[in-house]
């Protein structure tokens, strides 16, 4: 599955997305982030091993270069919901001035709400992890709990703020927002 | 509110970013916040939106919205830096 926007694609994370991914998960960026692999050859291995219940993308630019990952994990049918995770811009230099982190949101929402027919997302993210938190909100999402001392990340043991959104508010919210942002950078390229 | 407040509020918010971001920026009036020129992505200024909005919507005791249509139809967009999205928030408070 490959998805088109105005400004970045997404693309499924392959096996050679490895290395760069891993240099990624490993920077100063993502300490927030879950403890991922320890070598490029186990996250390489990890690549391979996702399941189907997953949706693993890389956010490129549209000259194909690769600028982050995100994902849509725990993908229940049944029950219509799934988790958004593992997004990361690796390449904070590379995006600025493009709004590259809503597009590929508004692209990963556009599969779980109107390609899966989704009635819910949700995620966690850490306390601490202020911009994140911010920036899900921002984008419609609800804080519904919060499960305490739940990751230790640098040394510290850190809440899990659980969030979720919708699929009427991703309508009557979200979407709106994010087509706002977006369109606000086409006119400042035009 | 005037422009001088709004500005403080603004700067403020930009600043807040260094504690997250890997490399610091510097901040003033004519930091470019968005476009070809800018020096933050999409998901910082989001933060700056969020910072400001509540500020501003406490110092007005209003809620205002940054990214409405009222925004977006500007000729001059208010987030090219600190000082149009000064400007703009002025406006708001007529």
């Amino acid at each position: 599955m490959q998805l088109q926007g105005r400004f970045v694609d997404l693309r499924p994370l392959r096996p050679d997305d490895a290395e760069l991914t891993y240099r990624w998960r490993t920077s100063a960026r993502a300490r927030l982030l879950n403890d991922g692999a320890s070598t490029v050859a186990q996250q390489e291995a990890w690549i391979r091993n996702r399941p189907a219940s997953e949706l693993n993308f890389i956010i490129c630019r549209k000259d194909a270069v690769a600028v982050g990952m995100l994902s849509l994990v725990g993908i229940d049918k049944v029950n219509r919901h799934a988790e958004t995770g593992r997004f990361l811009i690796g390449d904070e230099d590379g995006v600025r001035g493009l709004p590259a982190a809503v597009e590929a949101m508004k692209l990963l929402y556009g599969i779980a709400f109107d390609t899966l027919g989704l009635v819910r997302i949700y995620g966690t993210i850490a306390s601490e992890n202020r911009r994140m938190i911010k920036w899900q909100r921002y984008l419609g999402m609800r804080e519904e709990g919060r499960m305490r001392r739940h990751y230790f990340i640098d040394g510290s043991f850190q809440d899990a703020m659980m969030l979720g959104l919708l699929v009427e508010e991703y309508r009557a919210e979200a979407l709106p927002r994010m087509n706002a942002l977006i369109g606000m950078a086409t006119g400042a390229q035009a | 509110m005037t422009k001088e407040e709004a500005l403080r509020i603004v700067i403020g918010a930009v600043e807040q970013l260094n504690d997250e971001l890997d490399a610091p920026i510097e901040v003033g009036p004519h930091t470019k916040l968005f476009g070809a020129d800018a020096v933050i992505d999409s998901l910082s200024l989001v933060s700056v939106i969020v910072d400001v909005e509540m500020e501003v919507s406490d110092a007005m005791g209003k809620p205002i919205s940054l990214t409405d249509d009222q925004a977006m139809n500007q000729t001059v967009s208010p987030f090219t830096d600190p000082d149009a999205l000064a400007d703009y928030i002025v406006t708001l408070a007529d």
